[in-house]
């Protein structure tokens, strides 16, 4: 009889969650966007004869199924909670969390990818900077794996053969160390970044290493009102506590003219972008974000010296603290502009260049154009 | 389809499950073969024509070699041509690029290879129609005059993939009757959660290790050994995985299939483990080529050439390349030696018994997972320190720290306790009244746990695919 029980009980579960899952599977209205994982979501695929044909429009079905789950989110968490908790995984998917920060795990150093890095920047510097007089300057920032990996058991890539590999590369660029300025604590809890107002100490040393001087460091510090969830939190999938985004402002930033050339036309926009800071990602309200060249002038500049700044998404809320050492910079990231066109919108007559990029970067370059 | 999948859970069964369990008896089977060939077609649309020639093929030379029973040559002219039709079609999508390459390798010619697509499951099918024909020969089976009967038999969703390959003997019956019950469905269900469970949650870790390893550029002994340890886990769980699921689902559907595994890890000869490993794979050598060549009531030489082309082909099976011939060969040598000479130490020594069959499975593994025999080598170097590698790496403590809980699982799955365990439980009065709670919600937990799993979109290849 306790068989029977079990037997009926055991049916009804079962059919009651595949059922009740498939109708919500079903039925659920498609969403576009995943806010927490920052990307758009597989939309039900175009019914083709080809496509099913050769079997794409089935992979393109399971993707959507997977997409459009119901209650994706906790199942994303569920899964999270059972790799990290039940099975004491170190890691989910490359993520994991030690001392309040999530990171993702980042290593070997991919040799490969640093000799693509350099050859992009020699490039650079053969067509556009040879004869021209520009300085060149090298800094590397140091991902959060640099503080955090070793101390709590997680493998890390060697950062001082990654130091050491771009300095013998670049041997043309005088190398700024900013290694030592940094800790743990200047990076957010849940994002890649650093906290721009953690990094006073930073801009300062490359000013100073480009023998330029910050006339302004006088800072107001702001804080966003909401809270600041950065791309780890999304891609962890458990529940942690927010960041606090602070940002910097000044006279001199506020009397300084961002240009962007994104589309090719110049558009003039904010520093920092308030309408970004409540968007899906705040931190790209620094400088406006991922654009691939923008210009920054400063009227108040107590100098003619100009910047060419090669960057990532680091110096977006780096790039404001260096502007008062200079009466223009140019940031440029060679993701979203190929290199072989700097020429049609920059005029190298020079201007102390610098390249500045992050580790994690340098060991994965190759989105450099 | 992979059994592992959201279309697979979530679309695909529950829709065959309302139409199968609200048709009468008569088309029960007619759902299950459409929903078989679109199963089927689903993974490969192209070649879902192969398999229904293949079909056609089976009934029509069934029905012809009992039509001419009477006459032996007619007959026997019938399930050859059976026989070289199946064979040949798995020779052609199978070896044909394997038998190329290597001629081209003897002749110093280049004949360029035809890179044809498996079909999925094709050495499954092929062997199962097989059995169906021989058996019809040999008078075991009557011939299937119903073409849907027969064409379900072989198109069978559950087990059409990656098997157990499923004799037309033991379900014969249960294809033309069969009853549906409370307990026999929640006992597919069980076993179906079950395999799916062993799949995700462990195959598939394990399945990332395995990467994770061959990916690396710090090897160490420890990695090694690590590799060994993870991949024989990995292999079991996702083949015995699958067989499970396949066992569940037949339940569902009022079928029983023979299981397909048996604790094989706990064996203490290579003998037993293959009595326990595959056993659809290794009772069908036996049956359909071992036996008709003689078996061992032969010559002694007689023998070992018999014992040495079964497994010589049964590693073949397995895979076109080098490497599963050799893997296939590699049992046949110790199942050689174990009847000879090693057995009776074996049987004398329990402990020592265990740690060689381990270590001789583990090393087997290495072979069956090495892109060819070089890397073979060089993998089981490794398990020695070749090469000058360090004893222990980073990486591999991080991983070995990381996959510990999976792997103690994992050891602790291969045995028979978890088994025991719950059987003891429920003998008990106390224990019976908890299982009949916790049963339930356990799949239940297990259920979404591994929905959670396929959601994020985790690692999940099916090894046995490729056979």
């Amino acid at each position: 009889m306790k068989a029977k029980k079990k037997s009926i009980a055991t049916v009804a579960v079962m059919v009651l969650l595949i059922a009740g899952l498939s109708l919500f599977c079903w039925f659920k209205p498609q969403n576009a966007f995943s806010d927490s994982e920052r990307r758009a979501l597989a939309k039900f695929p175009g019914l083709d004869f080809s496509e099913v044909l050769s079997g794409d429009f089935m992979s393109d079905f399971e993707t959507y199924t997977q997409d459009q789950f119901p209650l994706r989110d906790l199942f994303r968490r569920i899964k999270a909670y059972a790799v990290l908790g039940a099975f004491q995984q170190k890691d989910n998917g490359d993520l994991y969390i030690a001392d309040g920060y999530a990171s993702k795990l980042e290593f070997p150093l991919n040799r490969d990818m640093l000799s693509y890095a350099a050859d992009r920047f020699e490039f650079i510097r053969k067509t556009y900077l040879e004869g021209t007089g520009s300085k060149i300057y090298l800094s590397i920032v140091p991902d959060k794996n640099y503080f955090l990996a070793g101390p709590n058991g997680y493998p890390s890539m060697d950062y001082e053969e990654l130091v050491e590999t771009m300095k013998e590369h670049m041997d043309y660029a005088t190398y700024i160390d900013i290694f030592p300025l940094l800790s743990l604590e200047d990076y957010y809890y849940t994002d890649t970044h650093w906290r721009q107002e953690a990094i006073l100490d930073v801009a300062e040393a490359l000013a100073k290493g480009m023998n330029a001087e910050l006339t302004d460091t006088d800072y107001t510090v702001n804080t966003l009102q909401s809270p600041f969830y950065g791309v780890y939190y999304g891609q962890s999938a458990l529940p942690l506590a927010p960041d606090t985004l602070k940002y910097l402002t000044s006279k001199t930033l506020a009397d300084c003219i961002l240009t962007s050339y994104n589309t090719g036309e110049p558009v003039v926009k904010d520093i920092y972008d308030m309408g970004a800071a409540t968007g899906r990602d705040p931190y790209e309200m620094f400088m406006a974000g991922s654009d691939a060249l923008l210009v920054v002038e400063n009227p108040s500049a107590k100098t003619d010296k100009e910047l060419i700044l090669f960057r990532d998404s680091f110096s977006s809320s780096l790039s404001p603290l260096l502007v008062s050492a200079y009466s223009k910079i140019t940031i440029v990231d060679i993701r979203y502009i190929p290199s072989k066109d700097l020429g049609t919108y920059i005029d190298f007559h020079g201007q102390d260049v610098l390249f500045l990029y992050s580790t994690m970067l340098l060991n994965n370059s190759s989105a450099f154009k | 389809m992979l059994f592992s999948s959201i279309p697979f859970l979530y679309y695909f069964l529950p829709v065959v499950l309302l139409l199968y369990f609200a048709v009468p008896k008569n088309f029960k089977n007619g759902i299950l073969l459409i929903a078989s060939l679109f199963f089927y077609a689903w993974g490969e649309p192209r070649n879902v024509i192969f398999m229904i020639i293949s079909i056609l093929c089976g009934y029509g030379c069934g029905l012809l070699i009992e039509k001419f029973r009477q006459r032996k040559g007619l007959s026997r002219l019938f399930l050859t041509l059976s026989v070289l039709i199946c064979l040949g079609m798995l020779a052609y999508f199978k070896y044909v690029d394997f038998f190329i390459d290597n001629f081209n390798a003897v002749t110093g010619l280049s004949v360029p290879l035809l890179r044809i697509a498996l079909p999925i499951g094709i050495s499954f099918y092929t062997f199962q129609i097989l059995s169906y024909t021989v058996d019809v020969y040999r008078g075991n089976v009557p011939a299937q005059r119903n073409l849907v009967t027969l064409a379900t038999y072989i198109a069978l969703f559950p087990q059409l993939i990656a098997g157990p390959i499923v004799r037309y003997s033991t379900v014969a019956a249960q294809l033309e009757s069969r009853t549906h019950s409370v307990d026999k469905v929640a006992e597919g269900f069980r076993r179906f959660v079950m395999g799916l469970a062993k799949k995700i949650l462990i195959a598939n870790a394990l399945g990332e290790l395995c990467d994770i390893f061959r990916a690396s550029d710090d090897k160490s002994v420890l990695f090694y050994w690590l590799y060994v340890l993870a991949y024989s886990i990995h292999i079991y769980f996702d083949f015995s995985g699958y067989s499970d699921m396949a066992i569940g689902l037949g339940k569902i559907f009022g079928l029983d299939f023979l299981e397909n595994f048996n604790y094989p890890f706990i064996s203490r000869s290579i003998t037993e483990f293959w009595r326990r490993w595959h056993m659809s794979l290794g009772s069908w050598f036996r049956d359909y080529l071992y036996i008709p060549l003689g078996g061992n009531r032969v010559s002694t030489a007689g023998w070992l050439r018999n014992i040495f082309i079964v497994w010589l082909l049964t590693g073949f099976w397995h895979g076109a390349a080098w490497t599963f011939i050799i893997w296939g060969l590699y049992f046949a040598l110790f199942l050689v030696l174990e009847k000879f000479w090693l057995g009776k130490f074996l049987k004398k020594y329990q402990f020592l018994s265990h740690v060689y069959v381990l270590f001789l499975v583990g090393i087997s593994f290495i072979i069956f997972n090495a892109a060819d025999m070089p890397q073979a080598f060089s993998d089981m170097g490794g398990l020695f320190g070749a090469g000058g590698i360090p004893l222990v790496s980073a990486e591999a403590l991080y991983y070995l720290r990381s996959y510990a809980v999976i792997l103690l699982l994992g050891i602790i799955g291969s045995t028979p306790l978890p088994k025991q365990l719950a059987l003891r439980l429920e003998e008990s009065k106390t224990g019976s009244k908890v299982l009949t709670v916790l049963e339930p919600l356990v799949l239940v937990v297990l259920m979404i746990v591994m929905t959670a799993f396929l959601v994020d979109g985790s690692f999940n290849p099916f090894l046995y695919f490729r056979f």
